[in-house]
């Protein structure tokens, strides 16, 4: 019963934290005024709303609790699909390359672009999954995938995307664009609209959707390439489409928020601490945490000081002592 | 013919240019144990490999159940062919329960995930291998003999009609093989399953022939089996010096009445003669 109340509570606290969030920061938007201005879309009565407050609460805050609850859950869920994949707890959701592909992605288009917003994400994307593609087909050399294989295809590939990206640095204008290609390899949500909404918000569904609908089966994965065979699995296939799923969640994560680490590794322990390691319990739980747990460092990002603070940095700074106090905490249980 | 679960014909493999065995043929019949024994590197597994679809044949065939392997699909092997690892690794600390329970893998699609059904064999399974009190225990916190029976158990949730197992004894202590000796021998018994094991202990072919199970030995070497037949005729002095240069004896002996064992022991390692 208690534990009940705990998963119900994991599960409703993303919603409850994106509502929370809306009604947090430097704007200061009348309490008063928030019934009015959330119902307005759906109600549409009278006009004595408040443009500005309209536009903060719907334009801004709204699209960024989404993005960052939506973003967390990609990166939580695609990190445990791998862990599972890859049967090591150890990797997180960048293990084939993804993170160091959209970075590079990214970087290429505010170099050779001076309006690069919108170049960014289509970049990013189409690198994120070159990236993946190029990891799998190392993998495929002797015409299966071992897992060996593909996890030194993931570093092959992520190793020569992070010398690109340094490469790009190197050779880029160390006042304009320079500045732009560091901050957003260390990710953030600061610049992010609804137009955001409709570009990430697909791919990052789709693939947590999928992830969810395959959980079973990663844990069959998990056994390793010859006992899932013999199971009745063609690993092949299957660790094609969980590839695919969490490629999709990842990337779109990664090409609104940019390049944010830790989550896809730290998020899975902590559903493990809590439900275990059965990926059917797993998978949807680490969905929820990582949904909470990313609206809560973006809330501290955009708070905590006048200006933004990137949520890479404070992912990894918040999140490597929480892990240990958890860590201390639980004693490692369901470990 | 109809009897026949596995079938194995004129079967060849290499590994590039180095050939691993070629040429053999054998069958096994319905609760039926084939032991296979062979020195180290004499292609016990990959010759079971070949049998489980994770690696093909040169030339010749595997039949199962009538069907040629090639034209199966690993959900339709699963259903009739399951494997017992020599060591499972381990990562996860899933329960016993949830291990079990990936034998019923081959009866879900990939979007689905096992059913009230699956849950009740996985149970009997457990059940049967004597683990159910483990149910609910992390494996990774449970010693390697019951580890193995948790990997027959998962085995047996598959409702095969045949286990491969690879020496799945060889990492365990003096009672956890026994154990998981008795566990198969109940198995095959009980059940119409049949076993094809490759082993390092050639004992294990006299333990279920004189328990009354229907038993043959096949003796692996120089890329072939040299000798098959029942581990009666067949394991004796001679044969075995043949195979691992080992000057042994065969031990009879009756325990009481009804109770009749039967061992070969290795006396001294073969001299080079001249």
């Amino acid at each position: 019963m208690k534990k009940k109340i705990l998963y119900i509570s994991i599960f409703i606290s993303p919603i409850i934290l994106a509502f929370i969030t809306l009604f947090i920061g430097r704007y200061p938007v009348p309490i008063g005024d928030m019934p009015k201005i959330l119902t307005y879309p759906f109600l549409r009565y009278g006009s004595e709303i408040n443009d500005t407050y309209y536009a903060i609460i719907w334009g801004i805050r709204m699209p960024r609790a989404v993005l960052a609850a939506l973003a967390g859950a990609s990166l939580a869920v695609s990190g445990a699909a791998f862990q599972g994949l890859f049967h090591n707890p150890l990797v997180n959701s960048g293990m084939l390359g993804v993170s160091s592909g959209a970075g590079f992605g990214a970087a290429l288009a505010i170099l050779l672009f001076n309006n690069f917003s919108y170049y960014i994400y289509f970049f990013a994307l189409l690198f994120g999954g070159l990236a993946v593609l190029l990891s799998y087909t190392i993998g495929r050399i002797y015409k299966t995938t071992p897992t060996i294989m593909l996890v030194l295809g993931g570093v092959i590939v992520s190793s020569m995307f992070s010398a690109l990206v340094s490469f790009i640095k190197y050779v880029a204008d160390p006042y304009n664009k320079l500045p732009a290609i560091t901050f957003w390899l260390m990710g953030s949500f600061a610049s992010v609209g609804r137009r955001d909404i409709f570009i990430g918000v697909p791919p990052m569904v789709l693939g947590i959707v999928g992830l969810i609908l395959i959980r079973w089966r990663i844990n069959v994965l998990s056994m390793g390439d010859r006992e899932a065979h013999t199971l009745g699995i063609n690993t092949n296939m299957e660790k094609l489409i969980a590839i695919g799923f969490a490629t999709l969640s990842t990337a779109g994560a990664v090409c609104v928020g940019g390049t944010i680490g830790w989550i896809g590794l730290i998020i899975p322990h902590i559903g493990r601490m809590i439900v275990g390691n059965d990926n059917k319990a797993l998978i949807p739980i680490s969905c929820a945490l990582g949904a909470s747990f990313l609206v809560i460092i973006d809330d501290i990002a955009r708070t905590l000081t006048g200006g933004e603070i990137p949520i890479g940095i404070l992912t990894s700074l918040v999140g490597g002592p929480f892990f240990v106090y958890l860590l201390k905490k639980t004693k490692g249980r369901g470990w | 013919m109809q009897n026949h679960i596995v079938q194995v014909k004129n079967a060849s493999f290499s590994y590039g240019e180095k050939r691993i065995f070629s040429d053999i043929s054998f069958f096994v019949k319905s609760k039926e144990v084939l032991c296979i024994i062979g020195p180290n590197g004499c292609g016990k597994t990959t010759l079971l490999d070949c049998i489980l679809g994770v690696l093909k044949l040169e030339q010749g065939e595997v039949l199962i159940g009538q069907k040629n392997l090639d034209n199966i699909k690993p959900n339709q092997l699963a259903e009739k062919v399951a494997y017992v690892p020599q060591v499972h690794r381990r990562t996860f600390p899933y329960t016993v329960r949830d291990i079990v329970l990936m034998g019923r893998a081959y009866k879900t699609n990939i979007f689905s995930s096992p059913d009230e059904g699956d849950m009740e064999i996985t149970n009997e399974a457990m059940e049967k291998v004597g683990i159910l009190h483990l149910a609910d225990r992390p494996y990774t916190q449970i010693s390697g003999g019951q580890c193995q029976l948790v990997m027959v158990a998962r085995a047996l949730a598959q409702q095969p009609r045949v286990i491969i197992m690879d020496e799945p004894t060889s990492h365990l202590d003096f009672k956890n093989e026994l154990m998981v000796l008795e566990t198969v021998a109940d198995l095959v018994k009980q059940n119409n399953i049949s076993v094809i094991m490759a082993t390092h202990f050639p004992n294990h072919a006299y333990y279920f022939e004189t328990n009354g199970i229907l038993t043959t030995l096949a003796l692996m070497n120089n890329e072939r089996f040299e000798e098959i037949g029942s581990p009666g005729e067949i394991l004796n002095e001679n044969n075995i010096k043949k195979i691992y240069g080992v000057n042994s004896k065969v031990l009879n002996c009756n325990i009481d009445k009804t109770t009749f064992i039967r061992q070969i022991v290795p006396l001294s390692i073969v001299k080079e003669a001249q």
